[in-house]
């Protein structure tokens, strides 16, 4: 066989690296793997296009867009500011930035005893009290902020309040989750000491534990505020206040000039936090 | 009559694993300064923190000042704890805080939860912390940040830690293996002059022999779990040591 003859002339009349047998097997199974992946690669594509033709070519109405000039001619109408708007954009900024504040505020308080619940070393009941924590931070992450704003606004109605608890509730998972593992990683020795000399069970986690995740749970605090700013903002769009009020408004009245004046908001709103969590973080860590 | 008294006590830390502790019988008495000596794995560690329950033996009996240790509840350990000081290898502190907190945070057994999520200690506490602080020699240091000292500074700490609590007995987990000779011969000079003062026993396990027969007035041998020596310092012979280390000591 070829590949035979080519891997003893390699290693010099049977002498090398590979030869024979072991040198027959290697090249057969590189060309194998070869064969393997351009059937997979094949495959994939296959599958691309298919999700391509079904979900964009298919699905879209092309009549509708109507050309190069109805593109650009929708975009256009999104750049006519309307500088009348300005006014009525302060109190509803105002108002998104509080219900991120109180919101990532909230959140904290409910992420404490998520957080003691599902840090293997210091929940309460591994069998028990573990798994609701853990399943609480799943929970809090696995629904979207707007659909727990549509849940809130059912049943606080409508205003700031129920984007507040979105807010709050959102933010449980990930502060929760990292706080856990702060816990998880600590340096033992401190709450050993704390232990030793005879503090109680508060004493321990306050004394020991606290200390060493503070700079942690700090940093996660001031990062989920930021990406808060981001909730809040749209929270309006299901009736629960603030900006993104104003942004459905504006688009129900077809005035997209006002639309993009909202976005312009926000993202002064955004631009703001990251300056503000920029130093915070900073300051923390 | 002993301050403590420990009767065949064993512990192993899992029920199938094997026994690190086998048997181990001795005493303090009120006046004793007790080395604890013996290679690594030998069980030096695991035998302090029986006194005080940081480690749960699986047999025996342990009895201090008069109570058997083994089975006290949970708040009465905790009352049984604040009165055993313990000072530790890498001295425990907890680096985030100042001294001074460090320092007060052995008052932690006489202080409430709501006073201490507060750190609201009482005058005379911190009165005698600065005291303390003092006669380690860190009253220049009670603001800063534990982890902003040296090795010997940071042990220091913990020295004016454990006698915040006014222990009535001392604990010492190889206190200077993180230090280097000179301060390890000054930091245990301090204890022992301390220790005198406050008229403290102290059991101290310890890897140095040196430093075991310098500053101890009696030496437990433990080797693999089991007493091999006990007795005074000056009665420990160089085949005891050869027991000890099984090996030739030079």
């Amino acid at each position: 066989m070829a590949m035979t003859d080519r891997a003893t002339a390699h290693g010099g009349g049977g002498g090398g690296i590979l030869s024979g047998e072991a040198a027959t097997t290697y090249f057969e199974r590189r060309r194998q793997a070869r064969t393997r992946n351009a059937l997979i690669l094949t495959f994939a594509a296959l599958v691309l296009f298919w999700c391509l033709y079904v979900t964009v070519i298919v699905d879209t109405d092309w009549e509708r867009i109507g050309g190069r000039f109805g593109i650009l001619g929708s975009i256009g109408r999104f750049l006519l500011l309307d500088l009348s708007l300005l006014p009525h954009l302060v109190v509803p900024a105002i108002e998104t930035m509080m219900m991120a504040t109180l919101g990532t505020l909230l959140g904290c308080v409910l992420a404490l005893p998520v957080a003691w619940f599902g840090a293997r070393n210091v929940t309460p009941s591994l069998y028990i009290f573990y798994p609701i924590g853990r399943f609480m931070m799943v929970l809090s992450r696995s629904v979207h902020e707007i659909i727990w704003a549509i849940l809130f606004v059912g049943a606080v109605g409508l205003g700031a309040l129920p984007g507040i608890l979105a807010v709050a509730v959102r933010s449980v998972g990930f502060i929760s989750k990292i706080t856990a593992e702060a816990i998880e990683n600590i340096d033992p020795k401190p709450v050993e000491a704390i232990r030793a000399v005879g503090g109680n069970q508060f004493q321990v986690m306050y004394f020991g534990i606290l200390p060493q995740i503070m700079p942690v749970v700090l940093g996660t605090i001031i990062f989920e505020w930021d990406i808060n700013i981001r909730r809040a903002a749209i929270m309006g769009l299901v009736g629960a206040g603030g900006l993104g009020l104003v942004f459905f408004r504006q688009m129900a009245m077809f005035n997209y000039g006002g639309v993009t004046m909202v976005l312009l908001a926000i993202l002064v709103l955004i631009i703001i936090g990251e300056i503000f969590s920029h130093y915070a973080r900073k300051a923390v860590t | 009559m002993a301050v403590l008294e420990v009767r065949d006590l064993r512990v192993r830390y899992n029920n199938t694993g094997p026994e690190i502790l086998r048997g181990i019988d001795f005493s303090v008495e009120a006046s004793d300064f007790c080395a604890v000596i013996g290679p690594s794995g030998a069980g030096k560690s695991t035998l302090i923190r029986c006194i005080n329950r940081l480690v749960e033996p699986s047999g025996g009996s342990i009895t201090l000042f008069g109570e058997d240790v083994l089975q006290l509840r949970p708040a009465e350990l905790r009352r049984m704890r604040r009165r055993i000081g313990m000072i530790f290898q890498e001295f425990n502190l907890v680096n985030r805080m100042s001294v001074m907190d460090n320092v007060l945070s052995g008052r932690l057994g006489y202080t409430g939860s709501f006073r201490s999520l507060f750190r609201l200690f009482p005058r005379h506490d911190i009165e005698k912390a600065l005291e303390l602080l003092d006669r380690v020699g860190l009253s220049d240091h009670v603001n800063k940040r534990a982890d902003a000292l040296s090795g010997g500074q940071r042990q220091r700490v913990g020295i004016a830690r454990a006698l915040m609590q006014q222990p009535d007995l001392l604990l010492l987990d190889e206190p200077t293996s993180a230090l280097d000779p000179k301060i390890s011969r000054d930091v245990m000079s301090l204890i022992r002059d301390l220790a005198r003062e406050f008229a403290v026993p102290v059991l101290c396990n310890i890897h140095d022999v040196q430093l075991a027969t310098e500053f101890c007035n009696r030496i437990i041998g433990l080797q693999d779990g089991i007493k091999k020596f006990d007795g005074p310092t000056e009665t420990m012979q160089k085949s005891d040591m050869e027991l000890i280390y099984a090996m030739e000591v030079l």
